[in-house]
C-alpha cells in the first residue's frame, strides 16, 4: 500500500514542478534582488548568509503547499465514490490514512531535499549541520501534512483544506519576513520567530545553523507540542471516516 | 443461503428506503434487481455489503450476520460501484494490483491473477496504460475487473453499464454470464430491462422500499398473462384521444409514447371496433399486437416506465 501511494504521489509531475521549481526560482530571484539592492531580508541574521536564509525560508514555505499531497489523496480515497470500494474491502482504513500520511511526508521531504541540494550544489549555498537542518525540515513537513489532513477531515472538503493551507502558505512566510523586511522591534522579532509553525521551524533551523541551543529549543519544543496535539486531534477525526 | 434479508427497515430521516424488505438469494443465483429511482435498490445493496446499518430486521451474508465489520464477509464480496472507482492516474495493472492487495492477496497471487482478470475484461494488451487514456467502456471493464481480483463468491454490480457503448455493454453482459456459469452468485441492478433479462436467473422488482414481485421471467410474465397489448402508431397523436381510449370500459390501461398508443386489454376481448374510430382521425400508420415481456410486468406492477423513473 505504501508503494502504491508513493507511486501515486510521484505521478503528479505538475505538482512536483510547482513545489520544486518555483521555490528554486524564487530563491534565485530574491538572491538577485537582495544582493543588487540595499533591501535587507527580514529574516537575515548576521551569521546567516542570504542564500541559506532564502533556501530555508522557501523550502519551509513550499512544504505548506506540499500538505496537499496528503489531504488531496485522503480526499480522493475518503470523500469520493472510491471510499465505498475501500470501505467494503477488509482492509484497515485507519492504516490506509497513516500510510498516506507517511508516503506524502516522504514525497514532500524528497521535494525539500531537491530544493536544498539544488541550492547547495548549484547556487553554492553554505548550510552547516545539514543533517540536523533536514531533521527540523522533516518535523515541519510532518506538522503540515497532519495540519492539512486535520482541516480536510474536520471540514470534509478538499476545497476548504486547499483554501486554508493556501492562505496560511501566503501569510506565514510574510510573518517570517521572507518577502519583505519587518520592523525591527521586539514585537516583530517575536512574530518572526514564534508566530506560526513555519516561524518555529525557521527559528529552530537558525538555532542549528548559528549553534544557539537556546534558540533551537525555544522553537523546537512548541513545534513538537503542536505535532503531538495534531496527532491527538486527528485520532477522532480519522475515526469518523474509517468507522 | 448467500443473502438473507428479513423484515429490513431502513430510514433516512423521514424517508423510508427499505420497508419490511425481504430478499433470499441462494448460491449460484443471478438476481436482477429492478426498480425506479428511489425504489431502494442502492440501499439494499449497501445493506448487504455492510456500508450502511439497518434500523430493524436482519441481514446475513454467507450465514453470518452483516454488521459492516465482518472481514470474513468482506473477503467474499466483490462490489462494482455505479460510479467509476478506479485511480485514473495509475495504470490498469496498478489498479488491479492495489484493489487485490486490499483483500490480502500476496504479490505472487496478484501477479498470477492479473493476466487472468485482464483477459476476462478484455484489457490484456492495455495493462500498462492509464485509465485516463481509456474509452468509457474500457474504464467500466477495469472498474469491474478490480472487483474480481480476489475471486469473490458474491458479485454485486450496481448499474455496471451506465454510459457506455453497446459493444462494451455486450462484452460486460457476456462475461457476467460467464461468471454466473462458473457458479458466482450475482446481484445485478440496472435501468435496462433487457440487460437484466439477459443475465438474471431470477428478478426482484422493487418499488418504494418493498419487493413487489420476485421470480423467474416466465413466472413474472405469468402474473400479467391474459392481457393483450395493442400497439398503434399514428401520424400525429394527441392526449385527447388517449383520454377517450381510457374511457372505454374494456380497456385496462392506455399510454402514449411519442406517436404510439399502447393499449392493454384483458385477453379475449375484441375492442378494435371501438379503438379504431377514435384513432382513425389521426391517420393510423401501423397496428401491432405485442406479447407481454418484463417491461410490461414492470409497468403493470409499478405503474412506471423503468427509464422514465431513472
Amino acid at each position: 500500500m505504501l508503494g502504491f501511494n508513493l507511486k501515486r504521489s510521484s505521478r503528479d509531475f505538475m505538482g512536483h514542478l510547482i513545489l520544486i521549481a518555483i521555490p528554486i526560482a524564487l530563491i534565485a530571484f530574491f538572491n538577485f534582488v537582495y544582493t543588487n539592492s540595499d533591501i535587507i531580508s527580514g529574516i537575515q541574521g548576521e551569521r546567516l548568509n542570504l542564500l541559506a536564509t532564502l533556501t530555508v525560508g522557501f523550502a519551509l514555505t513550499f512544504q505548506i503547499y506540499g500538505a496537499g499531497l496528503s489531504f488531496e489523496t485522503i480526499g480522493i480515497d475518503f470523500f469520493s465514490p472510491i471510499h465505498e470500494r475501500l470501505a467494503c474491502s477488509p482492509a484497515n482504513l485507519r492504516s490506509m490514512i497513516i500510510t498516506t500520511l507517511v508516503s506524502s511526508s516522504v514525497v514532500s521531504f524528497a521535494q525539500t531535499l531537491a530544493i536544498m541540494l539544488f541550492s547547495v550544489i548549484v547556487l553554492g549555498t553554505g548550510i552547516v549541520h545539514m543533517i540536523w537542518v533536514l531533521v527540523i525540515m522533516l518535523l515541519s513537513i510532518i506538522f503540515h501534512q497532519l495540519f492539512g489532513s486535520a482541516i480536510l477531515l474536520a471540514s470534509r472538503s478538499v476545497k476548504t483544506a486547499n483554501i486554508v493551507t493556501t492562505i496560511y502558505g501566503s501569510v506565514a512566510p510574510m510573518l517570517v519576513g521572507l518577502y519583505f523586511p519587518l520592523p525591527d522591534t521586539k514585537l516583530f522579532a517575536i512574530i518572526r520567530q514564534f508566530s506560526t509553525p513555519m516561524s518555529l521551524a525557521n527559528t529552530a533551523i537558525r538555532g542549528i545553523i548559528i549553534e544557539d541551543t537556546g534558540m533551537l529549543l525555544s522553537a523546537l519544543t512548541p513545534l513538537l507540542v503542536l505535532i503531538i496535539l495534531l496527532f491527538l486531534i486527528l485520532k477522532p477525526l480519522v475515526g469518523r471516516v474509517t468507522r | 443461503m448467500v443473502i438473507r434479508m428479513d423484515d429490513v427497515m431502513k430510514r433516512y430521516s423521514r424517508t423510508v428506503a427499505l420497508d419490511c424488505f425481504h430478499l433470499h438469494v441462494e448460491k449460484g443465483e443471478v438476481i436482477g434487481l429492478l426498480g425506479p429511482n428511489g425504489a431502494g435498490k442502492t440501499t439494499c445493496l449497501k445493506a448487504i455489503i455492510g456500508l450502511i446499518g439497518i434500523d430493524e430486521g436482519t441481514v446475513s451474508v454467507f450465514g453470518l450476520p452483516q454488521d459492516g465489520k465482518n472481514k470474513e464477509i468482506k473477503r467474499q464480496i466483490g462490489y462494482v460501484t455505479q460510479e467509476l472507482t478506479i485511480y485514473e492516474e495509475m495504470s490498469a495493472r496498478d489498479n488491479l494490483a492495489f484493489f487485490a492487495s486490499l483483500y490480502g492477496l500476496t504479490k505472487t497471487d496478484i501477479d498470477a491473477k492479473i493476466p487472468e482478470v485482464a483477459k476476462l475484461i478484455g484489457l490484456e494488451g492495455r495493462l500498462k496504460d492509464r485509465p485516463k487514456q481509456f474509452s468509457g467502456g474500457m474504464k467500466r471493464r477495469l472498474n469491474i475487473g478490480c472487483s474480481l481480483m480476489h475471486d469473490p463468491k458474491l458479485l454485486i454490480l450496481d448499474e455496471p453499464t451506465v454510459g457506455i457503448d453497446p459493444q462494451s455493454r455486450n462484452f460486460i453482459l457476456e462475461f457476467v454470464k460467464r461468471l454466473a456459469a462458473e457458479g458466482t452468485t450475482i446481484l445485478y441492478t440496472s435501468h435496462y430491462i433487457d440487460e437484466v433479462e439477459a443475465v438474471a436467473s431470477r428478478i426482484c422488482i422493487m418499488d418504494q422500499g418493498h419487493v413487489i414481485a420476485n421470480g423467474t421471467i416466465p413466472e413474472l410474465i405469468a402474473r400479467i398473462e391474459g392481457d393483450s397489448h395493442i400497439l398503434i402508431d399514428v401520424r400525429i397523436s394527441n392526449e385527447e384521444s388517449l383520454g377517450e381510449l381510457k374511457g372505454i370500459p374494456e380497456i385496462k390501461e392506455a399510454t402514449l409514447e411519442g406517436n404510439r398508443y399502447h393499449i392493454v386489454v384483458p385477453g379475449g376481448l375484441v375492442v378494435f371496433d371501438k379503438i379504431l374510430p377514435i384513432l382513425a382521425r389521426q391517420t393510423i400508420v401501423n397496428v401491432n399486437s405485442k406479447q407481454p415481456d418484463l417491461e410490461d410486468v414492470f409497468l403493470t406492477l409499478t405503474g412506471k416506465q423503468l427509464r422514465d423513473g431513472a
